[in-house]
């Protein structure tokens, strides 16, 4: 399960074991694994003991992910590190970039390879137009 | 006994049969005819080594040397009502092809949004992107499971006999050089035609899957596409079909279906929703696009002070769950419009089911969770977002605004003397004024509907001859400007009303001026069973029955909607029509559901089922005995509709089934 950037590069493993919520320690700098269907609500009140939150898409035609993904970042601020995991295609990382997402595992059938020199046109231009800036997406101080 | 395998080629969609030795040939008669283990193992073998070559690989019953079941059977022969494509077998023409009409036209007044060459730089890199999926698709790196919701997306589908492409017309508006592209790619990438829907899009029924990405890119040079008229995400915006030419139209709906699509286009967060979502808005209190059947419907107002707001409803839909859409809000300002269509999609996109496709729509989320309930979510997300997020500020909308020019309306003398000495004398001109024109916001002009539904005809089908020949009325007579209608017709939309005899004469030259616009003969209906694959009926034959029946009566009758879907899906929207059918398969028989006073307007309802499904053959006269019914009861100048609403369904059940 190789690991990339959100700009498609490849970065080295990382030998956290994301844990459920339920099963989080006490302490901080923690991983936690948030399976689809995680509302932001649920999460909220750990996000400032938490340096990665791994959002898990069990299929890539399921997009609960990419809300739970903008409303950690937008909504609740969180700044450590939101990783896409499971079943997410080359085809979505413009995407799973402006809902927030830092860092991708890879599926195994998508090695980092094909995330790379992709033509990716979806730039927001019509929506970033439209309404400046990020388009929908505004990253949070 | 035994069966075939099967299946669509991967690079153009034919239907291909297996030969249980050396692969796939287009030759039914070289199909194997296999058994038990044998039909198991090939099937595992080229499910596992086919991907590459074949989709939608399966095995075919075979029964007396023909496919058992229907649907099978047309398949293999292609669609049963166009019998002259099914002689000359599957042949694109070869190119190389003359320069596309975007190379020579322009349509400088058409009341479409004016790309400039950003917008179109972004089609074209579209295009692009779908050539590089379509690459990755032949070689392996995508799957078909992968791959399909990515083509989805970019309109194509596959049908029963092959792909389909879906364009969108954004709000059904479209410039003469638009429909002249279409026509272009009908001749050389099609077969010569295309079907208008009533979602406003077109769809042509045969494109190779390896011709696609060059289509795209052909379309893209006339600034049209197939973005997002497709997949689950929100699909293209729809609106009234004489949005700013209508006289009764109180804001003009286009400038908010142009933002609402740029704003869906692509958006990071609802390109992959639990199901489809399709929007609608109306500028006038007429409701000619019938939004309380959308997932988002909205009416928009001016307020006393004359600002644009909208009363905005969600959860409506049709399909196998039809439910009138809720009221969620009595006014919402303009400028809070994508705020509040973001709380909506978030909530559906965080809490839409996700388990079963058929209870996937917001329509039942809201249902399940209650209104009251789904509007407290929805105004604590609108609540919660940054104050100044994503306002449609003054300046914003004036930048859009500014992409619509108003055509070069000439100011008109009151009078209009060959117009009503035509009325007088012109065979035919007047009943087609009465039906097929609406009144124009500027003086002296008026807007003229094109059906596309002449007797015995398919409905929503246009060669690209005829396209081509609308394209040039246009020009010469609405400043290049079109409009494609929920009916599935075309429309000149401004019209100087001393040219409307010769515009009339030009099209009852070319037959395409049937006076019917609002008449039981203008039938919207789905593909059905000739294309679809989901259909459980044939709904095209229907109509053709059905408006060939009826043309001589039409106008004795009146208004009448008269709707037909092939299936369950509900495409051809027969719950809101005034009559509508329903086709399903008894037991290998094709039987149509009759419904009763369904509606798409003001008075949006639901039609009743009026009893048991009759035969394919029989409901032409069950239509003749409710249309007698009517006419036996109907008070002076009352619609059918109407009498329904007065009567019930009662005496009408009685002349379709008997006294009980
Ligand atoms: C290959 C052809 C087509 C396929 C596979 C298809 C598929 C479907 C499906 C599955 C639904 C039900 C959605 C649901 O209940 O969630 C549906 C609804 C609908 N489709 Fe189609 N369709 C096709 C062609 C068309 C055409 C040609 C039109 C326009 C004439 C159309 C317009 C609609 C409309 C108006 C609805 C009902 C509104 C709603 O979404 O609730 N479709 N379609
Ligand atoms: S109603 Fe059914 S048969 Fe008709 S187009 Fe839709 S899915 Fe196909």
């Amino acid at each position: 399960m190789a690991l990339i950037d959100i700009a498609g590069r490849e970065i080295p493993a990382d030998d956290r074991v994301p844990l459920a919520l339920e099963e989080l320690p006490e302490g901080q700098g923690l991983a936690v694994l948030l399976p689809a269907g995680t509302l932001a609500e649920e999460v909220a009140p750990l996000l400032p003991r938490l340096a990665l939150v791994v959002v898990e898409f069990p299929k890539f035609r399921d997009g609960r992910g990419f809300t739970l993904g903008r409303a950690l970042r937008e909504r609740h601020g969180f700044t450590g590190d939101i990783r896409a995991a499971g079943h997410v295609i080359p085809d979505q990382l413009a995407l799973l970039r402006q809902c927030g997402f830092s860092s991708i595992a890879t599926p195994a059938e998508h090695p980092p390879a094909q995330w790379q020199g992709l033509k990716d046109p979806t730039q927001r231009q019509l929506l970033q137009r439209l309404l400046g800036g990020e388009g929908v997406a505004r990253a949070q101080a | 006994m035994g069966s075939t395998i099967t299946a669509n080629r991967l690079t153009d969609g034919v239907v291909v049969w297996h030969d249980g030795q050396r692969g796939w040939t287009t030759d039914r008669a070289e199909a194997a005819l296999l058994e038990g283990e044998a039909l198991d193992g090939l099937l595992a073998r080229v499910r596992r080594d086919d991907q590459q070559l074949a989709v939608d690989i399966r095995g075919v019953e075979i029964e007396d040397g023909v496919p058992a079941e229907y649907r099978e059977r047309l398949r293999a022969q292609g669609p049963s009502v166009r019998g002259d494509l099914l002689r000359k077998g599957h042949d694109w023409a070869e190119g190389p092809f003359p320069p596309p009409p975007s190379r020579s036209h322009s349509s400088p007044h058409a009341g479409i949004y004016r790309y400039d060459e950003a917008d179109r730089e972004f089609l074209r890199q579209r295009a692009a992107q779908f050539g590089n999926q379509v690459e990755r698709r032949l070689k392996g790196e995508l799957n078909e499971e992968e791959f399909k919701p990515l083509r989805l997306m970019n309109g194509l589908y596959l049908q029963l006999h092959g792909y389909m492409l879906r364009v969108a017309i954004p709000y059904g508006v479209l410039s003469s050089t638009q429909l002249r592209q279409m026509a272009y790619i009908a001749r050389h990438y099609d077969r010569g035609y295309g079907h208008f829907t009533t979602r406003q899009n077109i769809q042509f029924n045969w494109p190779r899957l390896t011709d696609t990405p060059e289509i795209l890119r052909l379309l893209a040079e006339a600034d049209i596409h197939g973005i997002q008229t497709s997949g689950n995400c929100v699909r293209n915006v729809t609106t009234d079909q004489y949005a700013g030419a209508a006289a009764d139209e109180v804001v003009d709906p286009r400038l908010y279906a142009e933002i609402l699509r740029q704003y869906s286009t692509d958006h990071p967060e609802f390109t992959y929703l639990p199901r489809k979502f399709k929007i609608a808005i109306t500028g006038s209190e007429q409701d000619r696009a019938a939004i309380r059947v959308h997932d988002i419907g909205l009416i928009a107002r001016r307020n006393p002070a004359g600002e644009v707001g909208f009363e905005l409803h969600a959860g409506g839909g049709l399909g196998r769950t039809p439910i009138i859409a809720t009221k969620l809000r009595d006014w919402l300002p303009a400028q809070d419009l994508l705020r509040y269509v973001e709380a909506v999609l978030r909530v559906y996109n965080a809490l839409g089911r996700r388990d079963n496709i058929y209870k996937a729509r917001i329509k039942i989320l809201i249902r399940e969770t209650g209104a009251e309930e789904f509007r407290r979510m929805v105004e604590a997300e609108f609540a919660a977002l940054p104050a100044d997020y994503a306002l449609l500020t003054d300046d914003l909308l004036a930048a859009v605004g500014a992409r619509f020019e108003e055509p070069p309306f000439q100011a008109l003398p009151e009078a209009a003397p060959a117009f009503d000495a035509a009325l007088a004398q012109l065979p035919g001109f007047s009943d087609w004024v009465a039906r097929n024109t609406h009144p124009h916001r500027v003086p002296g002009y008026i807007s003229a509907t094109v059906t596309l539904k002449p007797a015995g005809g398919i409905p929503g089908d246009a060669t690209a001859e005829e396209m081509e020949l609308i394209a040039g009325l246009s020009e010469q007579y609405s400043f290049g400007e079109l409009r494609v209608s929920h009916e599935q017709n075309l429309i000149l939309p401004h019209v100087e009303k001393e040219a409307l005899p010769v515009l009339y004469a030009a099209l009852r030259k070319a037959g395409l001026a049937d006076a019917n616009a609002g008449l039981v003969t203008n039938i919207i209906a789905c593909p059905g069973m000739d294309y679809c694959a989901l259909a459980t009926a044939r709904a095209i034959p229907v109509a053709q029955r059905l408006s060939e029946r009826f043309a001589a009566r039409e106008a004795e009758i009146g208004p009448l909607d008269l709707n037909i879907s092939g299936c369950i899906n509900a495409c051809g929207q027969h719950h809101i029509g005034h009559i509508g059918l329903l086709g399903v398969n008894r037991n290998g028989e094709e039987v149509y559901q009759i419904t009763l006073g369904g509606a798409s307007d003001e008075q949006a309802a639901i039609g009743g089922i009026i009893g048991p499904a009759v035969p394919s053959e029989d409901v032409p006269d069950a239509i003749g005995k409710i249309v007698d019914a009517y006419v036996a009861r109907r008070t002076e100048g009352e619609r059918f509709i109407d009498t329904y609403r007065r009567l019930g369904a009662a005496p009408f059940k009685e002349a379709v089934y008997g006294a009980h």
